[in-house]
């Protein structure tokens, strides 16, 4: 049953970075949801023993590849954001539907703002609130999901 | 790895809800660590470009698949595209073809006297730089660099340094090769300098990326300098890697604050920065390859910095100077933009090396008559 799971976190992950690679432009580009580190939050949520903080690394370390800056930005980037998740996982699963979306901009949040500091401490200027839109699109496509039907519940949830 | 098999420890001693390995905050500290060391390895040290490589060839086909979802659509758009639309737009380009094939008659002939007067003035030929057409696969991600990813690689010949242009004027340079595919810088990214000539006066200067709102900043220029707004920047050519009189931006904002010695100049990029998807990649004139092998340290992203910060003022006056010993034919003492303005366009065209001095070349027609 874990390899079936483990299975489909990794396809769910490279799907997620497929959208990713999708050749966005113009407002698009601007207001592109982070998929890759939306995919992670909800097995971070759903699956904490298949998918921790690691798995998060070393998918951010791809995303640091694909975008081509500096090795492992994105990395320590979704490392902490991470580990705020896994943190109170347990917490979150119970939490309802606004409580969890909630949470979820906030870790899209801590991921944006950690990235921002260090590209600020290597020198980049500011670059306005427009920065954050991805966090803003990334809580509705979460919902988006969740009225379709995603569930971070697992078994908690049934209980 | 110590944690999958953590997982299968796991599996068997306890449920996994009592038994989670390393605490959270453990792999978070050795994680975060990992990554600090990464970012310091990658941007001090040059150890990782290897694997850098390898990793991008396995990235590669990810991007293929990304890349199909749109190619379909267009293809499918184009060939469900109007026979009416499809008739209008071959009437639009006989017109095209018939005002390029005028311009063209006339090249032909200028091709011509160019050869023949740089022959009289015994001066090299001018570059031809052959160059290969590429297409956008994706966008960075990173909304603070501007970079775009080329589907042309090493096995295509590209090489790092490589200008890219599109219809309409210079879009980056090619800051990283992979194997099938390219990293190009555009010119709009604050690490990316380009020098460039005012098309109308010929004053040359050096422009820079501003990083943000798509636009670029022609700084260190003092405040009498002669520069308006609709003035169109062309690329000098004086870098051996652009090829001359390409169209680089617009100025479009001209600012002179009383506080600052410098005035402050915005230009808008003429090429689609953005907006298209075929692009080329101009190949580097082999001299200037010559060149950089006899200097290891000569990258490309410097040329335009090095310059700059050499002599921030000296700019406008003295034109931008190669540190190297080939400036020294280019620039004319006192010369000052006077004399030497109008074949400005035609002389960075020449290896820089061989350049001729201008004063011969403005006796020359003398001579002729």
């Amino acid at each position: 049953m874990h390899s079936s799971k483990l299975k489909t976190i990794y396809f769910s992950l490279l799907l997620a970075f497929i959208c990713l690679l999708l050749p966005w432009s113009g407002l698009a580009l601007k207001i592109r949801p982070d998929f890759v580190f939306l995919t992670i939050i909800f097995w971070l949520i759903r699956a904490p023993n298949l998918c921790n903080i690691g798995t998060a690394w070393f998918v951010g370390l791809f995303v640091d590849l694909a975008t081509g800056g500096t090795f492992g930005q994105y990395a320590l980037a979704y490392t902490v954001a991470a580990f705020f998740a896994v943190y109170y996982q347990r917490r979150l699963v119970l939490f309802n539907g606004i409580q969890q979306a909630f949470y979820v901009f906030l870790l899209l949040l801590i991921s944006q703002l950690v990235l921002l500091l260090l590209k600020t401490f290597s020198g980049a200027d500011n670059i306005g609130w427009s920065y954050f839109w991805p966090c803003v699109t990334g809580v509705l496509l979460w919902q988006i999901a969740v009225i379709f039907g995603l569930n971070t519940g697992g078994r908690s949830r049934g209980a | 790895m110590a944690r999958s098999s953590f997982n299968k420890l796991e599996q068997q001693q306890a449920p996994a809800f009592f038994v989670r390995g390393p605490s959270a905050f453990a792999r978070l500290v050795f994680f975060s660590a990992l990554s600090m060391a990464l970012m310091a390895t990658d941007s001090r040290l040059q150890y990782l470009t290897t694997v850098r490589l390898q990793l991008m060839a396995v990235l590669h086909p990810l991007q293929v698949v990304a890349n199909t979802p749109s190619q379909l659509y267009h293809a499918t758009v184009e060939y469900f595209s109007t026979h009416h639309r499809l008739l209008k737009e071959n009437s639009e380009l006989k017109v095209q073809v018939l005002k390029q094939n005028i311009a063209l008659q006339q090249l032909n002939t200028l091709t011509l006297e160019n050869e023949n007067l740089r022959e009289l003035l015994k001066a090299n030929k001018a570059l031809v730089q052959s160059s290969v057409l590429g297409e956008i696969m994706h966008v960075g991600r990173d909304p603070f660099t501007k970079k775009i990813i080329v589907n042309r690689g090493e096995s295509h010949q590209i090489l790092n340094g490589e200008a890219v242009v599109d219809a309409t004027g210079v879009i980056g340079q090619v800051t990283r090769t992979y194997p099938l595919s390219s990293e190009v810088t555009l010119i709009t990214d604050k690490s990316l300098a380009i020098p460039v000539q005012v098309e109308r006066n010929g004053l040359r200067a050096i422009a820079f990326g501003h990083g943000r709102d798509n636009t670029l900043d022609l700084p260190f220029l003092p405040t009498n300098v002669d520069i308006q707004r609709g003035d169109k920047l062309v690329t000098s050519g004086i870098d051996g890697v652009y090829p001359a009189g390409l169209a680089v931006a617009t100025v479009s904002q001209v600012e002179i604050t009383p506080d600052s010695p410098f005035a402050r100049i915005v230009c808008v990029p003429t090429g689609g920065v953005e907006s298209h998807r075929q692009v080329l990649l101009v190949s580097i004139p082999e001299a200037e390859i010559a060149l950089r092998t006899h200097h290891p340290a000569h990258h490309p992203m410097n040329t335009g910095k090095n310059e700059t910060i050499k002599s921030p003022e000296k700019t406008t006056e003295k034109t931008a100077e190669k540190p190297t010993e080939k400036s020294a034919p280019t620039s004319v003492p006192g010369s000052g933009q006077g004399t030497a303005v109008k074949p400005n366009t035609t002389v960075p065209n020449t290896t820089p090396s061989a350049a001729s001095n201008p004063k011969p070349e403005t006796s020359q027609p003398n001579a002729l008559e």
